[in-house]
């Protein structure tokens, strides 16, 4: 018999909306063996967090359970009183959330935050409970506990907020973990540092996890078992390494093929279809159904139950036996070729030693006051960071040139330098070969028509006030169109990113973060330019939504030949659209050369850092057997 | 369940106005309409003194009672409306017009500009609001025009703060980016795409400024430098009958609640303005 410590049975949960209550998990069943770490897979508005938050009694706004039954080490959590339940959860389960960044109070130094619950909850004197505390911090990994423990918040890294959060997650001395995303906030190779910390304490603890991520490559590389969750119903469930080379349901087929991987040749990905059902509707059938291009007629008037396929693998699909090594579209043996040879295009963009300073504090920070001896001195100047230190880059017409570099290496300035969002210090930067710095307004008006830019966060991006076509009018109107040519112009925009014409008539709030990104796209589009830049354009974006808007940045690339510069942390994504690579570091390039030539064979020891901490998926079955 | 709702379908019908607009907007209505009428409705003649009937309780006769003077209270709060109104809206204007530009500047240009703004709005700031009042209305004779202009003075340092406050934020979104992406002028950008997303706290605040507006009219007239005795205010009705508060309680009371339920009326229809104005709170009614 297996030794479950935490069990979740045909669990439901609901939350209150506007007329009635919408169900946001169904039936939801897992079960975590000692020992071992189950990762809960799925994009935005699966229920995720919603599960864990049930595991741990902690559900609020009005969120119910309807049915259902939560496992602690044999005891039913929700059987219990507020009060009982509380102690069940404190001694046995422990979370640590996403962004270490919000999570620990700016106010409380780090030990003093450790060690509240030790003394609280644990009974220990001051004294032990801050020996426990410098002990869990070097458990953690933190090289000098003491001097951590005297810091606040402000003054540490991420990573190393991470592992204090860890550490007062351990506090208690847990039995289970549950991690809701926790290196989603942090660059590639921190990430890689967390996933190894984790790794040994589970071996050092033998903790048991709940692992909850968006990110296939991290769970692939730390949990045993994955379920697969889908509009709030588990769709797949099973050992990891069998989800993640031979899916059996549709959804996750799709995922995985959304997932844009590390390699040399260039495939089209093969995004999912359609959205997420709305909750509120009442639904026949198998809820992925209207997605699924493998749906038979029964499947949209029968919801199959979770069944298991072969030994280690459940899937909630009628045709999961059969499509077992079906992929989830027959691969096109075609692929896009990268421009390798770069010298062939005109150069669109040309920077020359750009450089970016930046002072730090406000205005009247740059007055200090010091003693001379006995006279006082006033000085001014401020400290100053250099953002971008010297950077000369050139893109050609037609050019899809990746910047990588984990955040705090400038490469979101030297972005904005090159279209004078953010004027460089000192440099040149010129665009189709006339310069941009120092040209009065209506000239940049006319160089910045040319070269645009296409935002990271969809909900910051488009003006709330603003309908679609307002948004989507304004540049024209700016270069003098007439309003018929400026109303025609959008439908014409809107067409070629995918929308239907009506959308010009919706505000943003009335969209999906995807079709917004793609309305942020359409006005970087709508003066012709020859070259955009790319900031993080697909990095809020679910997997599914994000391999469309690569598919769609590729399209355009190829009708307008347009150039890119196209940053991004995410080493898997540039690899896939970039044709050549620039990796970035404390302000300067470190390496620049072709994607090839970057992923195979890495130069500078920083790329090399990188590469390797990049988590990865492992190759589908049915791909290798070809 | 974001994610859920922007998977409906959008609505083109427009949502139905807030409750809270409605009501505060008949309320208002019914108050502007009684100050604008009130001189005509008013049974007796604003200043005729009946020295045999002071301080009369409400009776058939006056239906508020008298005043000190003998001057019937319903003819006096009724013409007192619209000094009080005017008073509370006009320098709600006043700072409003001088605010939220200011706010705007400071919050979007920094540097400078924003030290320059920020530290007089501190010096003004740090002035207790009837202190600054009645330094501006000793050194010129009063009336009620510069009473206006000098309570609308007094609150520009509030507004430019919220002001300033949510500029910063709002000028950190990307959309703003993208309008500098594309050239546009300040003037564009502070008035098309700043200042519509910071409407509503700015309403929400300029509906409670309307009324503390009107008390501090009130308390200056009191004192002298704003509307002058015999005229018929609210503020200035409450302050002459402080000394009656206990033998006549209904002079007090009666333009306290016309300026209690003026001031509940506002607050209604600032926040029913703020939940029509902003799309993402329409949908969730």
């Amino acid at each position: 018999m297996t030794d479950h410590v935490l069990k979740v049975e045909d669990l439901s949960v609901s939350f209150p909306q506007s007329g009635g209550r919408a169900r946001i998990l169904h039936n939801v069943d897992f079960a975590l063996e000692r020992g071992t770490v189950l990762g809960i897979v799925g994009e935005s508005g699966s229920g995720k967090s919603t599960a864990a938050l049930a595991v741990l009694g902690l559900l609020d706004n009005g969120g119910s359970i309807d049915s259902g039954r939560v496992v602690i080490d044999g005891e039913d959590l929700y059987a219990k009183s507020a009060e009982e339940r509380r102690q069940l959860r404190g001694g046995k389960i422990s979370i640590v959330f996403q962004d270490p960044f919000t999570t620990l109070n700016p106010a409380i130094r780090v030990g003093r935050q450790i060690a509240e619950p030790l003394v609280m909850h644990r009974g220990m004197t001051e004294a032990e409970a801050r020996a426990e505390t410098l002990r869990l911090l070097k458990e953690v990994g933190i090289p000098d506990p003491e001097r951590m423990a005297a810091s606040y918040p402000h003054q540490l890294s991420g990573g190393m907020k991470q592992r204090a959060l860890i550490a007062s997650a351990l506090a208690c001395d847990p039995d289970v973990l549950i991690l809701d995303e926790p290196t989603t906030a942090l660059d590639v190779t921190i990430e890689a540092q967390i996933l190894d910390l984790l790794d040994s304490l589970r071996i050092t603890r033998s903790l048991s996890m709940l692992f909850i991520s968006h990110n296939l490559g991290v769970v692939s590389r730390i949990c045993d078992e994955i379920c697969v969750l889908y509009a709030g119903r588990v769709v797949e469930y099973g050992k990891s390494a069998s989800i993640l080379t031979e899916p059996r349901h549709p959804y996750t087929k799709g995922l995985l093929a959304s997932l844009p991987k590390m390699s040399r040749e260039r495939h089209r990905l093969q995004p999912i279809p359609g959205r997420l059902p709305d909750v509120r509707k009442p639904l026949s059938g198998c809820v992925f159904a209207p997605r699924c291009h493998f749906a038979e007629p029964r499947c949209q008037t029968t919801p199959p139950a979770i069944t298991p396929i072969g030994e280690d693998v459940a899937a909630a699909c009628w045709r999961a036996s059969e499509l077992a090594r079906t992929p989830w579209r027959i691969e096109s043996s075609e692929t896009i070729p990268r421009r390798v040879d770069a010298g062939d295009g005109k150069p669109i963009v040309v920077a020359r030693d750009v450089e970016r300073t930046f002072e730090a504090g406000g205005a009247m920070d740059g007055i200090s006051f010091s003693l001379d001896g006995w006279v006082p001195r006033v000085s001014f100047g401020r400290k100053v960071v250099r953002a971008v230190d010297k950077v000369s880059l050139t893109i050609h017409e037609g050019e899809i040139v990746g910047l990588v570099g984990e955040s705090g290496s400038g490469k979101t300035t030297l972005g904005r330098c090159l279209i004078d969002l953010i004027s460089p210090t000192s440099g040149e930067v010129a665009i189709d070969g006339a310069q941009l710095l120092n040209a009065s307004r209506s000239e940049k008006r006319d160089l910045l028509k040319r070269a645009q830019i296409i935002f990271q966060n969809p909900d910051s991006s488009l003006n709330p006030r603003k309908s679609i076509g307002e948004t989507l009018e304004r540049p024209l109107e700016l270069v003098g169109l007439g309003r018929e040519e400026r109303q025609r112009r959008v439908a014409e925009l809107l067409d070629l990113v995918r929308l239907d014409a009506s959308y010009a008539e919706r505000y943003p709030h009335q969209m999906s973060g995807g079709e917004k990104q793609r309305v942020g796209i359409a006005r970087a589009l709508s003066t012709n330019p020859r070259f955009i830049v790319c900031d993080e354009a697909v990095s809020a974006l679910d997997v599914s939504v994000q391999a469309s808007i690569l598919n769609l940045l590729l399209d355009l690339r190829e009708q307008f030949k347009l150039a890119y510069l196209f940053i991004t942390h995410d080493l898997s994504v540039v690899s896939y659209i970039a044709d050549r690579i620039c990796v970035m570091r404390n302000g300067t390039i470190v390496e620049v050369g072709s994607t090839e030539a970057i992923i195979d064979r890495p130069q500078h020891p920083y790329t090399k850092a990188l590469l390797a901490a990049v988590p990865k998926v492992p190759e589908l079955r049915a791909n290798l057997d070809r | 369940m974001a994610e859920a709702a922007a998977n409906s379908r959008p609505q083109h019908r427009r949502a139905p106005l807030p409750a809270s607009l409605i009501w505060g907007g008949v309320l208002l209505t019914v108050i502007l309409a009684l100050a604008i009428a009130g001189p005509s409705l008013s049974p007796y003649d604003l200043d005729a003194l009946q020295l045999d009937m002071r301080l009369m309780p409400p009776s058939a006769v006056h239906w508020l009672g008298t005043d000190e003077f003998g001057r019937d209270v319903l003819s006096r709060v009724l013409n007192g409306a619209q000094s009080s109104l005017l008073m509370g809206f006009g320098a709600t204007a006043v700072s409003l017009l001088f605010g939220v530009p200011l706010g705007l500047v400071a919050g979007y240009y920094r540097g400078w500009a924003d030290e320059a703004i920020m530290r007089a709005v501190d010096v003004m700031i740090s002035l207790p609001p009837i202190i600054l009042g009645l330094l501006i209305l000793s050194v010129t004779s009063p009336s009620l025009w510069k009473t206006v202009l000098a309570v609308g003075f007094v609150y520009i340092p509030i507004i430019t703060r919220l002001t300033r406050g949510i500029t910063l934020e709002v000028a950190s979104e990307e959309y703003i980016q993208a309008a500098r992406a594309r050239v546009e002028g300040g003037w564009y950008i502070l008035f098309h795409e700043i200042l519509p997303n910071a409407w509503p706290p700015i309403i929400v605040e300029s509906a409670l400024r309307v009324t503390f507006a009107m008390l501090l009219a009130a308390a200056l007239s009191f004192l002298g430098l704003g509307v002058q005795p015999p005229a018929s205010d609210w503020g200035l009705m409450i302050a002459e009958a402080r000394p009656f508060i206990n033998s006549a309680p209904w002079i007090a009371c009666s333009a306290g609640a016309a300026l209690c339920v003026t001031v509940i009326a506002i607050n209604l229809v600032g926040d029913g303005l703020r939940e029509a104005l902003d799309p993402r709170l329409a949908r969730r009614r």
